[in-house]
């Protein structure tokens, strides 16, 4: 999860050309890509849409550790493979329907700022879906902090032990609850602060 | 391993398009029953839980390939109608970072709400019964997690045709494999057979797995709703406990 400081990092920060292309361009092309996976069933076809993604990444000068991201679905695409009775074309095919959907996502989200992406999303989609979706992305910042703290503390008490695994346990569930709390007391402050600012169910972006 | 971790492509157009469409539908009567002024009152909350979910869903136990989900503890903290939000928001943002596919967001906010909900409502009633909250949590989450892999499997069952038809596809092009099925040529159509669609062996990877994950993640929900009911008591809005 700390990857998506540097997916944030990267996309308010990177100067390439795709950064500079618009949000409803890039999510038109990231549109392309979703019915380039659903339609495509050829190993070729997908083997020369996953090239084209990869070489996107790398012109873009997207931070490396980000790639690492990309390959992360895989994990559960195993699971997968037991339906197919391990036929390689079929695996193959799973795997790269897998790369290229999260190589698109993750390529989009690493070149468009967040707020980018949820105005364009605020056209067509219900506002207060969209408003959730932005407070849940600025949450996932203040939580990972929060998050960050307390796992500081565990480890520096030696918390988190492989010789006590039930204590350990303890100790990760009370670090959740401890987030949690710590969420929902944030939560109330944040809906103060937004009825001061004028909030109506409706989150403004810049340009609107 | 209630969360369909499929890519975009595997499942049928007419699967994945029906959860879009069931999905919007039980939305749209969620929210009708519930006052405007409420969601947005509640909308901070809710985002901290989506994100708090979406935390646990990035910490992975790979050898299981497990993760949290905290579906059943959102789900009492937010009531039935705002975990359906909250999970569709969750699918959402995980799609976008390539964890589970675009076009399998429907079905997943089905599955995940499904658990969530049920949480709330077996937790509700559990607690009546025992009168004791880590039973009543305990029991409530693994249920609700059972279930919920359940209706995952179904969905990932429904969608077997698709699957034999890409199978089949390769015999077609003769790819790869072409040279080994040439060998297997005496008996076609038992060789399709045997390396043909088979749920069993999914299902005999995808349980056992479950059932550890469905055990991990109830006693570290009960582990979270024990914290919760010594500091805050009132979050849990438990019926004959005065905070």
């Amino acid at each position: 999860m700390i990857q998506l400081s540097y997916l944030d990092y990267s996309s308010v920060e990177g100067k390439s050309w795709l950064h500079r292309c618009s949000a409803a361009t890039k999510m038109i092309g990231m549109g392309l890509v979703l019915s380039g996976v659903v339609t495509l069933r050829s190993l070729p076809g997908l083997l020369f849409l996953y090239a084209i993604l990869l070489a996107l990444f790398f012109i873009s000068r997207i931070p490396s550790k980000i790639f690492s991201l990309t390959l992360y679905p895989l994990i559960f695409a195993v699971l997968f493979i037991f339906v197919s009775g391990f036929r390689t074309y079929f695996i193959l095919l799973i795997f790269l329907k897998v790369l290229c959907g999260s190589t698109g996502v993750v390529l989009l989200m690493a070149t468009t700022p967040y707020p980018l992406v949820f105005r364009v999303l605020g056209k067509f989609l219900p506002s207060l879906f969209v408003t959730a979706l932005f407070l849940t992305y600025r949450s996932i910042f203040i939580l990972l902090n929060v998050l960050e703290e307390t796992e500081h503390a565990i480890h520096l008490r030696g918390g988190v032990q492989w010789r006590y695994p039930w204590r350990s346990l303890v100790n990760i569930s009370n670090a959740f609850g401890h987030l949690i709390i710590k969420g929902i007391d944030n939560s109330e402050k944040m809906y103060e602060a937004m009825m001061l600012r004028g909030f109506k169910n409706k989150i403004h972006y810049r340009g609107e | 391993m209630s969360h369909i971790h499929l890519p975009d492509g595997v499942l049928p157009v007419w699967l994945w398009g029906s959860g879009f469409i069931v999905m919007t539908l039980i939305g749209a009567v969620l929210f009708r029953s519930i006052r405007q002024e409420e969601v947005s009152k509640r909308l901070p909350l809710l985002g901290m839980m989506a994100a708090a979910m979406v935390l646990g869903a990035s910490v992975e136990i790979i050898p299981i390939a497990y993760h949290v989900n905290l579906t059943v503890i959102s789900g009492i903290l937010l009531g039935p109608s705002l975990i359906f939000l909250a999970t569709l928001v969750v699918n959402v943002i995980l799609a976008l970072f390539g964890h589970g596919g675009i076009t399998v967001i429907g079905l997943n906010t089905l599955i995940l709400s499904i658990e969530g909900i049920l949480g709330y409502c077996l937790f509700q009633l559990l607690w009546r019964v025992f009168k004791r909250l880590t039973s009543a949590i305990f029991l409530a989450t693994f249920l609700a997690l059972l279930v919920s892999t359940f209706s995952m499997i179904g969905v990932v069952s429904l969608g077997t045709s698709h699957y034999e038809e890409m199978i089949h596809r390769e015999d077609q092009q003769g790819i790869f494999e072409f040279e080994i099925l040439k060998e297997k040529g005496d008996h076609p159509e038992k060789d399709v057979k045997k390396d043909g669609i088979n749920l069993r062996r999914f299902m005999a990877v995808v349980l056992p797995l479950g059932f550890l994950g469905w055990l991990l993640e109830g006693v570290i929900t009960s582990l979270i709703v024990r914290y919760i009911y010594r500091l805050r008591p009132d979050l849990l809005r438990l019926k004959g406990v005065t905070s």
